[in-house]
């Protein structure tokens, strides 16, 4: 039986045999595994990478209170980013489909048109939504703009949604019902947090609070960046996004507040970027060089 | 002769671009082959998600020979009184690098004329092709293209393979990097291996073996009978226009159908809600029984089996999945009435400027209400303002948000549920129609008047911002709601002129929301809804010059303006406009800007003159009252009928004759004719074959 604990591994063991480096998540509330640095920053600028982690994504207006039993506040991601994007992409991401056990002649498999786009990073993509036998299963995009700035190399962004692929391989009828590993079920790890995050996002939390601190981390972004400090500053930048959730989850963002609070976070993710395409050009600030990955 | 295949081998394009992207290959290279002087016996282009193909059956080997004649000097100065060549002669021969002896004298306009005659040798085919075919793919254009790898592009999706073959050999052609092959693959998953071919034949034979069917058409046809076996099997049947089946078609290389059922619970959602999550989200085709939707569903596969019934329980397993979703969201917005929703809307842009959903719900109940009055329907108004408070509740419940195509509808359903009256919920049900060309009105006037003063609402608050659409750029959709306001006033036959209401609407708005007049915005919104017209009217089969004629007269009364189309187009048919139409046009040709003030009957001269007034006078008045109570056909015949009487004039009167009064004056019989006439056209627009 394929758990969720053993999906994951398997995802990593075939990316990392592909050459990726296995990074781990971002120790802060992401809405997504593109907003790591990982992939956020490391997709400008000129110089190679290939990596995967997982990265719990957090959304908290998409919480139902552990009732539904298809939507969490929190879901998990396994993230793959591949610049630049190789010839072979899509054969080789069919390949990790074929890792897991899933015979592609099968089934029903689509490459259907999504094009991606995050309006408070600054970034959009070109590409499609993997549909398996009607079901969305993963997110692949060729990156085309990230913090406003064109893309060169193009990087592969293959984004899985592993909750979804569990539920979908074991026919569960509800992500609860998953098994994270043999002895536990999804439910048992996560139900009750679900239960508390969604009771906290929608009713408990301080809209005063999380204001100021949006106020506030958008100060310091500001502030770390004269400093000549990027990763602090997207950090601050990152904090800024997740509070405008909270605020929102809330109810507390007005219409035409939106449009601005957008275009300040919007602000911020592209002058980290553009500071960051900066620190690539100064001299000794390259890491080395990393082998070339070589694909298996 | 030899035959011509091309493949352009991509990552899946998307199935909305497909069509044209089809065309635009198939246009381009046949007008590039054509240009080079190569016409093939037949030629024909194919689309798959993952292919563009284009195949030229019949082309010659070589270009003709061509011939290239060059005029030089007259022939009096290249040839002297004996015949012999003169200075003039050899300079031209030496400067077209021809012999003496090879010029000829030709005729021409100018007299007779010494010409160079050459040869330029035909080129070799599969030479102009390289060229030919390198053009073509570079000049295809997308709705939207990308870039990938090392920045390689611009092209819709990733390109990842070249077939081009002429005669059986190679054509060299190169793009992002990807040369040219005699080779191609099969399909991604059900085939394995490359694919080498020799020509068109060879390719096609091969393809459909390596399950790829390169016929678009071949595919609408296998999913439409496949579905319509799978429906009728349980006692269904599929709506067999639906416009998923050629997306469905350009989704796929090798379709097969398959079956799936959902639980028969489901059935008690709202229809709507069900065949909306089956065809939006899913791509499934629902099927209906006598009695209504029956629990199964027709699902495209891109593989002819499902050999393990895997597809179809996969696909099961996510439509129950979304219904149930959908019941989910219809229980949770259940535990709030439409009415407890409404400050809510405070938190949902309508747009930067103009404010959030709140403050739009407000004007509407007062647009409602004025333009309930203006269409004459005072008794609808409780009903109108009633359904624009709700209109846009619909928005905050969590089905719109899952289901945004449904917004109305679910707002319609809701308030059906809760028990308000028929006229109230269809009109919140109907408000976004016609969402499309084909679709139809609102069923009912409320409706028809609520839709009227949502679309003013936004097309005036936008106009005055300056955010008018351009180009292929409308961001909100303006065009389909100017269009839909014209339709839905000439269905209805709401006759008035609209700009009343333009300006309610812009009365509506805050003060100080844009700095431009507002005579400028109805300017702009006039020219704008002059197009939509144009727009209808053109689909109603009436030609260029007629909608013309009928929209330099006046367009702000949109129903007034059809029916007079209408009564031009029969007019037409019935009549000889011809000899009033040239009339119209010399009377406008004779004023040109002049303004003369009204005829005085004593100072006609000709019995002419005389007789063109008075006929004149007998038709204004039978007209004024024809056009009054809109009886607009008979109106034209009228018009017609002085026709002779203007011939006569024309012959017989000389209208800029030397005594000053007498010409202003029959210039002022003239400009009282056109005035009246062009109440209804200008008939001077009206093309029609020249005298010749």
């Amino acid at each position: 039986m394929l758990t969720l604990q053993r999906l994951i591994a398997e995802l990593s063991a075939f990316w990392e045999a592909q050459g990726c480096l296995i990074e781990q998540p971002y120790d802060m509330p992401v809405g997504a595994g593109t907003m790591h640095p990982a992939t956020f920053l490391r997709v400008l600028g000129k110089e190679p990478w290939r990596c995967a982690y997982v990265q719990p994504s957090r959304r908290p207006a998409d919480g139902r209170y552990g009732e539904n039993p298809f939507r969490l506040c929190k879901h998990l991601q396994l993230q793959v980013v591949l610049k630049p994007s190789p010839e072979d992409v899509q054969d080789i991401y069919l390949e990790s489909l074929k890792s897991l056990g899933i015979v592609p002649a099968d089934h029903d498999i689509r490459f259907e048109e999504d094009n991606w786009e995050s309006p408070t990073l600054g970034a959009w993509g070109v590409g499609w939504q993997v549909v398996m036998d009607g079901m969305e299963i993963t997110q692949f995009t060729y990156f085309q703009q990230a913090g406003g700035i064109d893309l060169s190399p193009v990087t592969a962004e293959i984004t899985y949604g592993l909750e979804r692929i569990a539920m979908f391989l074991s026919k569960a009828a509800s992500i609860y019902d998953i098994q994270w590993n043999e002895t536990w079920t999804y439910g048992q790890v996560r139900h009750a947090e679900e239960v508390e995050l969604s009771k906290y996002y929608f009713e408990a939390a301080n809209p005063a609070f999380a204001a100021a601190l949006l106020e506030g981390y958008e100060r310091e972004s500001r502030r770390a960046l004269e400093a000549g400090l990027v990763i602090p500053a997207y950090e601050a930048a990152l904090a800024c996004s997740h509070q405008f959730n909270v605020l929102d989850a809330l109810g507390a963002v007005s219409a035409t507040d939106r449009v601005g609070m957008i275009r300040r976070v919007r602000d911020l993710a592209c002058a980290c970027a553009r500071a960051w395409v900066a620190t690539r050009e100064e001299p000794g600030r390259r890491e080395a060089e990393p082998e070339p990955a070589t694909a298996v | 002769m030899s035959d011509l295949l091309l493949e352009i081998r991509t990552e899946e394009i998307p199935a909305a671009a497909l069509a044209g992207a089809r065309l635009d290959l198939f246009e381009k290279l046949r007008a590039a082959l054509a240009e080079e002087g190569l016409t093939a016996r037949e030629a024909q282009a194919y689309a798959t998600p993952r292919r563009l193909i284009f195949i030229a059956r019949g082309l010659p080997e070589r270009q003709e020979d061509r011939f290239s004649e060059v005029l030089g000097p007259p022939a009096s100065a290249a040839y002297d009184s004996e015949g012999k060549p003169t200075r003039a002669a050899e300079g031209f021969a030496r400067a077209q690098k021809v012999e003496i002896s090879d010029l000829a004298v030709v005729e021409t306009p100018r007299g007779a004329t010494v010409a160079a005659r050459r040869v330029v040798p035909g080129r070799d085919a599969s030479e102009v092709l390289s060229q030919a075919l390198q053009r073509v793919v570079s000049s295809l254009s997308f709705p939207k293209t990308m870039r990938w790898g090392e920045g390689s592009g611009p092209f819709a999706r990733p390109l990842r393979g070249l077939l081009a073959l002429f005669g059986g050999r190679v054509v060299p052609v190169e793009l992002f990097g990807v040369a040219a092959t005699d080779s191609t693959l099969g399909h991604r998953v059900l085939s394995d291996g490359e694919l080498s071919v020799s020509g068109p034949d060879d390719y096609l034979e091969k393809l459909r073996a390596a399950h790829v069917e390169p016929d678009g058409e071949a595919r609408r046809i296998a999913i439409l009978e496949g579905a319509r076996r799978l429906a009728n099997e349980v006692g269904g049947s599929i709506e067999s226009d639906s416009d998923l089946v050629p997306t469905l078609a350009d989704l796929v290389e090798w379709p097969g159908v398959v079956r799936g059922s959902f639980a028969q619970e489901f059935l008690d959602l709202p229809e709507e809600i069900a065949t909306t999550a089956m065809r939006t989200h899913q791509k499934y085709l629902p099927v209906r029984g006598r009695s209504g939707l029956r629990p199964h569903f027709v699902a495209v596969m891109d593989n002819r089996e499902d050999r393990k019934g895997l597809i179809a329980k996969g696909n099961e397993w996510v439509l129950n999945a979304r219904l149930a979703d959908a019941r989910f969201f219809f229980e949770e917005d259940r535990k709030e009435r439409l009415e407890a929703r409404l400050l809510q809307l405070a938190r949902l842009s309508f747009q930067d400027r103009l404010g959030d959903y709140l403050q739009k719900t407000e004007r509407l109940q007062e647009l409602a209400e004025t333009i309930a009055h203006v269409v004459g329907r005072p008794d609808l108004v409780e009903t109108v303002v009633t359904a624009a408070r709700l209109s846009k509740v619909d928005l905050t419940t969590r089905m719109v948000r899952e289901f945004t195509d449904l917004q109305g509808v679910v707002g319609g359903i809701y308030a059906r549920r809760e028990g308000h009256p028929d006229s109230v919920w269809k009109a919140v049900y109907d408000q976004y129609r016609p969402s499309s060309s084909g679709d139809d009105p609102p069923r009912e006037a409320a409706g028809a008047i609520l839709s009227l003063a949502d679309r003013f609402d936004t097309l005036a608050g936008l106009f005055h911002l300056g955010l008018v659409p351009s180009g292929s750029k409308d961001p909100y959709a303006l065009r389909r709601a100017a269009f839909g306001a014209v339709s839905i006033a000439i269905s209805r036959n709401f006759r008035l002129d609209w700009r009343p209401v333009v300006k309610k609407a812009l009365s509506l708005y805050p003060e100080g929301l844009s700095a431009r007049r507002e005579q400028d915005t109805l300017e702009d919104l006039g020219s704008f809804f002059a197009e939509r017209l144009r727009n209808l009217l053109e689909r109603r089969g009436h030609p260029y010059d007629e909608i013309s004629a009928v929209i330099n007269v006046g367009v702000w009364d949109f129903a007034d303006a059809a029916d007079r189309a209408a009564a031009l187009s029969q007019a037409r048919r019935e009549m000889d406009f011809r000899s009033l139409v040239l009339a119209f046009k010399r009377i406008r040709n004779i004023l040109g800007e002049e303004h003369p003030e009204a005829p005085r009957a004593e100072l006609y001269r000709e019995d002419a003159e005389r007789a063109l007034a008075a006929d004149f006078l007998q038709a204004r008045q039978a007209i004024e009252e024809l056009a009054g109570s809109r009886r607009y056909s008979e109106a034209m015949e009228m018009i017609a009928s002085i026709a002779p009487s203007l011939d006569r004039f024309f012959v017989e009167v000389l209208v800029n004759c030397p005594e000053e009064e007498l010409r202003k004056n029959r210039l002022a019989l003239l400009a009282a004719i056109q005035k009246e006439f062009s109440r209804l056209a200008d008939f001077s627009e009206i093309v029609v074959e020249k005298e010749k």
